[in-house]
């Protein structure tokens, strides 16, 4: 009876086998089903749902890269993406960056100093632009304590997704989220821009001591028809900055104050405040590889034409990771802003050079900063992005297949870069979308500084 | 302009088919292929051409118009000239006058 009900209860080798399987596929199921559930329970009363793992947002399922083969990379203590790290970064002082230097009378031409307080004011429209943007730059507006208590958030994964898509949803273009590097906050923040002029530096300045894991980064085109309809360096070009500068700030400001109210430190990073330098953020985000200029990063779909602003924050998310759409081999065969730089700030060199502990091309900051400031043809400059075979174009097949081609190697690059020259591309200024008015007569720098007219 | 475009370049495609079909199949396989291929190949760049000139010059690239234009259409005609060869359009003696000559 015992023997009979022992049976009863043995498997065959083959049922043994069935179950097996059924349990091992059931278990697969589980795992896979089970995050989003997890997630989904976690964050219920917030009635997010989780999208699909790996997407990039839900405004956004793709980030879209154009037509550039992008591959990840790592950031770690060689390498910031495709940026190599040969030595120590220091971390710069605002009051050394290129027009506070000009500012200071540091630079070679002397007349910079007088013309550097004000020269973006020269053409009202881009003035009316930066005189908005001022109204995001006090320190209320940038930065604060966050709320004392913490709301409930989704997990970092969804809570990435869901910070991208309030930025889409702010009119960002792109955006990314980086590891903060630590290299890339200022030593020293410029409080007293004018007061360059007149007092010792270390009166102007004060020390930066934030340290922030996370930085989400926020990009917005500069306009297509206006670069193609401008020289690069007419009475658009500051407005163009200007533009960009102002939405991206915007944005910055807004999720920065939302991230505190949700009961974590934030703290906006503009053109119109900064704490910290943005190309390094912005390759650390995954949006841009550091270009030939030296000290400005290309997006594989935008190219130069945008500009960011960032957020700094502790709270807790999944960082995107570096991009390598093969702009080092591109930007070494390619020298075409080097050659149309109308002050030829831009190196020819083929090979890098150590800077400050990292390896890139030795273009003159110096040079660039002066041009701009004392332009008499416009506001500041962009030539150099105007020209960029990254940038230059409309959104068609033959500059997908462009860009595609010229992400490969080197032999690519050096095609694409000869097509876009025997098609003219990038050179010429398109009339018909020259919406803009120009006064040249306000144009000349002033012989004695004069503080920005701001309203 | 685009849509219309579209369909014109598939509807003559379609024409294009009809019109080499009785000309086009030889006794030897290789020459009928060749001569399908040729016709794929040169309708596929005339119209990336014009694809190429109707972007450009809605967008304004006056140099990429006009390099394009003596680009693609140079391309095009070259490889039209020697399709028609190929299926005897052009160069080809009528059979009736060499016999009116020997007789």
């Amino acid at each position: 009876m015992i023997n009979e009900q022992e049976k009863k209860y043995q498997l065959s080798r083959r049922n043994f086998l069935k179950a097996g399987v059924a349990a091992s596929a059931m278990g697969v199921i589980g795992a896979i089903a089970a995050p989003a559930k997890v997630a989904n329970a976690a964050g219920a009363s917030l009635k997010y749902t989780a999208a699909t793992k790996g997407q990039w947002s839900k405004l956004h399922p793709e980030h879209d890269y154009g037509s550039a083969t992008v591959r990840f990379v790592e950031s770690n203590d060689q390498w910031l993406g495709t940026t190599k790290i040969v030595g120590k970064v220091k971390n710069f002082s605002e009051a050394d960056m290129g027009f506070n230097l000009a500012t200071r009378g540091l630079l070679p031409n002397k007349k910079t100093q007088a013309a550097s307080l004000s020269f973006f004011f020269r053409h009202p429209f881009g003035a009316a632009i930066a005189n908005a943007g001022m109204f995001v730059a006090p320190p209320a507006a940038v930065e604060g304590k966050p709320s004392p208590k913490k709301l409930e958030i989704p997990d970092p994964e969804q809570m990435s997704q869901h910070i991208k898509d309030a930025a889409y949803f702010l009119r960002a273009d792109e955006v990314g989220i980086g590891k903060m590097p630590e290299y890339a906050y200022y030593s020293q923040k410029l409080t007293d821009k004018a007061g360059l002029m007149t007092k010792p530096v270390e009166e102007c300045v004060i020390p930066v001591t934030e340290r922030l894991p996370y930085v989400i980064v926020v990009m917005v085109d500069q306009n297509l028809q206006t670069m193609l309809g401008s020289t690069g360096y007419d009475g658009i070009s500051g407005a163009m900055s200007m533009k960009s500068y102002h939405a991206t700030g915007n944005i910055a400001v807004i999720l920065a104050t939302y991230i505190r109210s949700l009961g974590y430190n934030a703290r906006a990073n503009h053109a119109f405040n900064y704490n910290a330098v943005m190309p390094p953020a912005v390759i650390s985000a995954g949006l841009g590889e550091l270009s030939r200029t030296g000290d400005c990063s290309i997006h594989p779909r935008l190219g130069f034409r945008h500009k960011v602003a960032a957020v700094t924050t502790d709270l807790p998310l999944a960082p995107d990771k570096p991009i390598d759409f093969g702009l080092q081999d591109f930007c070494r065969v390619c020298k075409k802003c080097a050659e149309n730089c109308p002050n030829q700030s831009i190196t020819y060199d083929s090979d890098l050079v150590e800077y400050n502990g990292y390896l890139r091309w030795n273009s003159d900051m110096r040079k660039c900063a002066e041009f701009r400031i004392l332009n008499e043809d416009g506001v500041s400059c962009g030539r150099c992005m105007k020209v960029c075979p990254w940038n230059s174009k409309e959104d068609s097949w033959f500059h997908q297949a462009g860009t595609w081609i010229g992400s490969k190697n080197g032999a690519s690059a050096k095609l694409l870069k000869t097509i876009d020259d025997m098609f003219g591309y990038g050179t010429e200024s398109i009339d018909k979308y020259r919406w803009w008015l120009e006064w040249p007569e306000m144009y000349k720098y002033p012989a004695v500084a004069q503080a920005p007219q701001t309203h | 302009m685009g849509t219309f475009l579209i369909f014109l370049a598939g509807v003559l495609f379609l024409a294009g088919i009809l019109f080499i079909k009785p000309r086009a199949k030889r006794e030897q396989m290789w020459k009928t292929v060749v001569n399908w291929a040729l016709f794929v190949i040169w309708y596929g760049i005339t119209w990336m051409g014009i694809s190429f000139v109707y972007i450009n010059a809605s967008v304004g690239h006056v140099k990429a118009t006009s390099t394009a234009i003596f680009l693609f259409l140079g391309i095009s005609v070259v490889l039209a000239v020697v399709q028609a060869r190929l299926l005897g359009f052009i160069g080809v003696k009528k059979a009736g006058n060499t016999g009116e000559l020997q007789a």
